[in-house]
């Protein structure tokens, strides 16, 4: 059963309509012995992916592709990392990525395929000078 | 604010399904922003005040 409404579909593919860049989703789960929120995160990925020819889902396995755990530094699962035309945006998102959290991927994925930052002038500014690693972690429930 | 310097990494994490990190970080309410492992931020912000408090002097003791 699709977690998206026709109603919905409708909606974030009209906003998702600008993207040009090719967005991968590097989604890394478990297949054995993981999670259910894995099966969901991966659910979810699919019905992004589905919205855009421009999207797609690129599946990692967090016990096999440890090259690429250690790439992208994914130490926990499910796992979404946002790639814009191949290159990692490091944005990531970790759980199901139902509710809040959805409106952050979509969002995400629109600024990854447009590149198009939607942040103060002074934002920008200060963001610049940041000249060491800053690591951002927020934390947030599904409802 | 990742995607503007390289930098930068952001990370949404989703507080009931990483429990142990939840605690690690005291998260009693959501939003709740760690910030390189020194600096909490709670609760949303007007973007101003979000990039102040997440440029604060990185070398705050570790929590």
């Amino acid at each position: 059963m699709a977690l998206l409404s026709d109603s919905d579909r409708q909606t974030i593919t009209k906003h998702l309509a600008p993207i040009s860049k090719q967005v991968d989703l590097v989604l890394f789960t478990q297949t054995i012995g993981g999670s259910e929120s894995g099966l969901i995160a991966k659910q979810v990925a699919g019905e992004v992916a589905s919205l855009h020819d421009k999207i797609a889902v690129v599946e990692k396995s967090f016990v096999l592709d440890i090259e690429d755990r250690a790439k992208y530094g994914v130490e926990k699962i499910p796992a979404l990392v946002v790639l814009a035309d191949g290159a990692d945006t490091r944005i990531r998102f970790y759980g199901a990525n139902t509710g809040y959290e959805f409106v952050s991927l979509i969002e995400a994925v629109l600024l990854a395929g447009t590149g198009n930052l939607e942040l103060e002038p002074e934002t920008l500014t200060a963001l610049a000078a940041v000249d060491k690693p800053l690591h951002i972690q927020v934390f947030s429930t599904p409802t | 604010m990742a995607y503007a310097n390289p930098n930068i990494t952001a990370d949404a994490v989703d507080a009931q399904e990483f429990m142990d990190l939840s605690r690690r970080y005291r998260v009693t309410g959501v939003p709740k922003t760690i910030v390189n492992e020194t600096i909490e931020i709670m609760g949303g912000l007007p973007e101003p005040e979000f990039v102040e408090a997440v440029l604060q002097p990185f070398d705050a003791p570790r929590l």
